[in-house]
């Protein structure tokens, strides 16, 4: 398949899970801060933007209006789910012939949607709608991709690309909300866990398995390690992986299977225990460094695809 | 002056409108509503735009699709495609002899020399660069119109990168969907074979040294480009892969596609691209569209463009008054489809009754294309013919003239109701070691009252346009 047309798979995979989880993590910041003391606002809504990545390029007040405004509807902001949906969109055009017309469709629709709404009154009154009715059509897109696209290459780099944002995503969340609860000494406060857990969609999962103590460090490895929830770190490594495994060719040593190795392997064989007590945020630095690794090690492999060493391949055979 | 109505003739409605007619006119204002509205969805949620040019806003618009189809009669149809392979045939001959034959029209005076090498679309570097089956138009769009007694014309031919088929085929679908009943009461001859015609034509156009299953790529400016729908449409319909000129790499006049296993040949290229943004070490250096390498590929033999380069020699509109000549200095036939009558400002004599019938007359700039600079005498001011009888004396090689042509009428959906407007016919032929045209093709529509500028990028619609097939359609009618 053609490099660009992976790539673009690729961040179409990746932009749709970004748009998906700022919906969630918006949503879920929300009513966490409508339960919290008044003070609590700010810190939430900060957090959130380092989550994000955006806290260093944000220059508005740290408030929920603004904040919310800027992760949803501001084009000038690169992370908006606006932004997200339309370069999902754009790429989505360029991929007409490689994507079903579902797919585009679903895409097209929410597109569609997203430019005729009135967001910021959509942001200010009803975020909870609005908020639910992106998740549910980000889900539908993926949905769609996964029920109408064959499992060629194609299909394979959106889930990769998905995968892998998920993963940092994860990551992310634990780092800053984890880190944050334990460094001040604060008790855990109960709300906190909820909140992070819902953050990934994670919460009836979690009860499920565990109980409603919430034990730090059982929710920590439930959200690192767990292999059965699709949200956790190491569930979406080995699709990574596996996604890899495919798109190379079983067993071969390629860069990008020992970079995807690696990752796997250090959340696989890690000792919860062990992290909490050595501190989380080297854990968690490792772990996002090496997935970062990964991002970059597909970038090289397939889309830049070594195109002048293959050309003098080429020219010596 | 004459005017054609395609549906009401002196004695009423033709009677291949009949049955059309009937079944129209027993739906009801709200269902002729809905109807246009389903339509406006099917396009929009398709993603079936093109875009404006000439408006601020950039637009973006959705596919204007009339409801009543434009219907051609069988007969009239044979007619038609009877000319359109004579004429398509002749003008593939007329370009292989020009860039890799004698040039024996040329030799023989059918048509001045400096004509075809003043024309904007010959190219010098396609000279030597052989087509395998000598099938220079793979593609062809011929704009024909009727004019007051209904006769049909050859207005322009286009062999460059003639759009358009894509909305052919979405029409079809949509009619499909909007008008099933009426559409089952005929016999229309299809036209969703196109993609799989096309392939076959580019195929059999790959250099001799191509794999016995040649890769054929569709090559697209990208996704800014107002055609782009159309490009990604027919690389879907083809099955084989929409590329941009990043995409390919040319090494040791082979070219290459980057893939994510590495590169791989390719041997024909379907481009969408014009002539000049191909290939930046021959054409425009500015150019990031093309590809380093391709011309020096193809004249290497390695690899098939199609359309093949420097076809605009035939396609200019200088060169158009010399196709009926040429016709008859290749086949030995008279033309089955006439042009319409032109005169070139080139012609001192010709330059004389010109300028004294302005006013009766269409000035065209021969280097423009999609509409734009068309003089229509009779419509024009005093001040506009002036200066353009200005610029044509300056310059003669660059206008031509023709009578006008008062372009057929359609009844046509405007605000809910039935009013005639007028209509051209771009039928799609395809070169290989046979010609084949599509049944119907193209119909657009000018929206504006009185206009007779159909193109979509000024405002025109469309109509899906039915072929008859008699024999199946007499025993649909006898049921």
């Amino acid at each position: 398949m053609l490099s660009r047309h992976a790539e673009d798979l690729f961040w179409l995979g990746r932009y749709v899970e970004r748009a998906e989880d700022t919906a969630r993590m918006l949503d879920v910041t929300f009513h966490h801060v409508l339960e919290s003391p008044p003070a609590f606002e700010s810190t939430a809504w900060g957090e959130l933007l380092e989550v994000l990545y955006l806290d260093e390029i944000y220059e508005g007040p740290i408030d929920g209006r603004s904040v919310s405004t800027y992760l949803v509807t501001d084009t000038d902001n690169p992370g908006s789910i606006v932004s997200a949906i339309g370069r999902t969109r754009d790429n989505a055009r360029g991929l007409r012939d490689r994507i079903s017309t579902e797919l585009w469709e679903a895409i097209n629709v929410f597109f569609l949607e997203l430019s005729e709404a009135d967001l910021n009154v959509g942001v200010e009154t009803r975020a909870y709608e609005l908020l639910g009715r992106i998740k549910s059509r980000c889900q539908l897109i993926n949905g769609v991709a996964a029920q109408t696209m064959p499992r060629d290459e194609g299909y394979r780099f959106i889930v990769l690309g998905l995968m892998l944002e998920r993963a940092e995503m994860t990551c992310r969340l634990l780092s800053i909300r984890y880190a944050r609860l334990v460094g001040s000494g604060e008790p855990l406060g109960f709300h906190t866990w909820v909140s992070v857990l819902k953050s990934v969609s994670a919460y009836e999962a979690y009860l499920k398995s565990h109980d409603a103590s919430l034990d730090p460090s059982s929710v920590l490895e439930f959200l690192l390690l767990d292999p059965e929830f699709p949200r956790s770190v190491l569930y979406c490594l080995r699709q990574v992986e596996r996604q890899l495994q495919i798109l190379t060719g079983e067993g071969q040593q390629t860069g990008v299977e020992r970079a995807i190795g690696r990752v796997r392997a250090r959340a696989e064989y890690c000792d919860i225990a062990t992290i909490v007590g050595a501190g989380l945020d080297p854990f968690l630095e490792d772990l996002q460094a090496e997935i970062y690794d990964v991002a970059e090690a597909v970038d090289v492999h397939f889309f830049r695809s070594g195109t002048d060493l293959q050309l003098h391949a080429f020219q010596s055979a | 002056m004459l005017q054609f109505d395609e549906i009401h003739g002196p004695a009423g409605v033709r009677p291949h409108y009949e049955q059309l007619m009937e079944r129209l006119s027993s739906l009801s204002a709200t269902d002729l509503a809905d109807r246009f509205s389903m339509l406006e969805s099917i396009f929009r949620t398709l993603g079936i735009t093109f875009a404006v040019t000439g408006h601020e806003e950039g637009l973006e618009r959705t596919w204007p699709m009339d409801l009543v189809p434009r219907i051609i009669p069988s007969q009239e149809w044979r007619d038609i495609e009877a000319g359109l392979i004579q004429r398509v045939g002749v003008l593939n001959r007329f370009l292989d002899d020009l860039y890799v034959g004698e040039q024996s029209a040329v030799r023989d005076g059918i048509i001045p020399r400096w004509v075809v090498e003043t024309a904007d679309g010959y190219i010098r570097d396609a000279h030597g660069i052989t087509v395998p089956n000598g099938a220079r138009c793979v593609v062809s769009g011929v704009d024909i119109v009727r004019d007051g007694e209904g006769t049909y014309r050859v207005l322009e031919d286009n062999l460059r990168v003639p759009s358009g088929i894509s909305y052919v085929l979405e029409n079809r679908v949509a009619m499909t969907r909007v008008l099933p009943v009426a559409f089952a009461r005929h016999a229309i001859r299809p036209v969703d074979h196109y993609g799989s015609s096309l392939l076959r034509a580019l195929r059999a156009s790959a250099p001799p040294s191509a794999a016995s299953d040649p890769t054929v790529v569709v090559l697209t400016p990208g996704v800014a480009n107002s055609a782009y729908f159309e490009h990604a449409f027919l690389a879907r319909q083809m099955g084989v892969e929409l590329v941009e000129g990043r995409d390919l790499l040319v090494d040791d006049h082979y070219v290459y596609l980057r893939t994510t296993r590495g590169l791989q040949r390719v041997d024909v290229v379907y481009r969408r691209l014009n002539d000049e943004y191909l290939d930046p070490l021959i054409f425009r250096q500015d150019s990031l569209l093309g590809v380093p390498g391709l011309v020096g590929a193809a004249r290497a033999g390695n690899v098939t463009i199609a359309n093949a380069i420097g076809n605009g020699a035939a396609d200019d509109k200088g060169v158009y008054p010399f196709v009926p000549d040429l016709i008859r200095y290749y086949t030995g036939e008279e033309p089955i489809l006439d042009n319409v009558t032109t005169y070139v400002c080139w012609e001192p004599d010709q330059l004389e009754v010109i300028l004294e019938r302005i006013g009766e007359l269409v000035i065209k700039p021969v280097a423009e294309a999609g509409g734009y600079g068309i003089v229509i005498g009779p419509k024009a001011t005093d001040e506009t013919l002036s200066t353009t009888a200005e610029a044509i004396k300056a310059n003669p090689r660059n206008y031509v003239a023709q009578e006008v042509v008062q372009l057929s009428t359609h009844p046509t959906f405007i605000n809910g109701s039935l009013a005639p407007r007028h209509i051209d016919l771009r039928p799609f032929v395809i070169s290989s070691d046979t010609i084949e045209v599509v049944p119907g093709g193209l119909t657009r529509v000018a929206l504006r009252e009185g206009s007779l500028i159909v193109n979509s990028s000024q405002g025109g619609g469309s109509k899906d346009t039915w072929v008859i097939d008699q024999e199946v359609d007499d025993v649909v009618q006898a049921r």
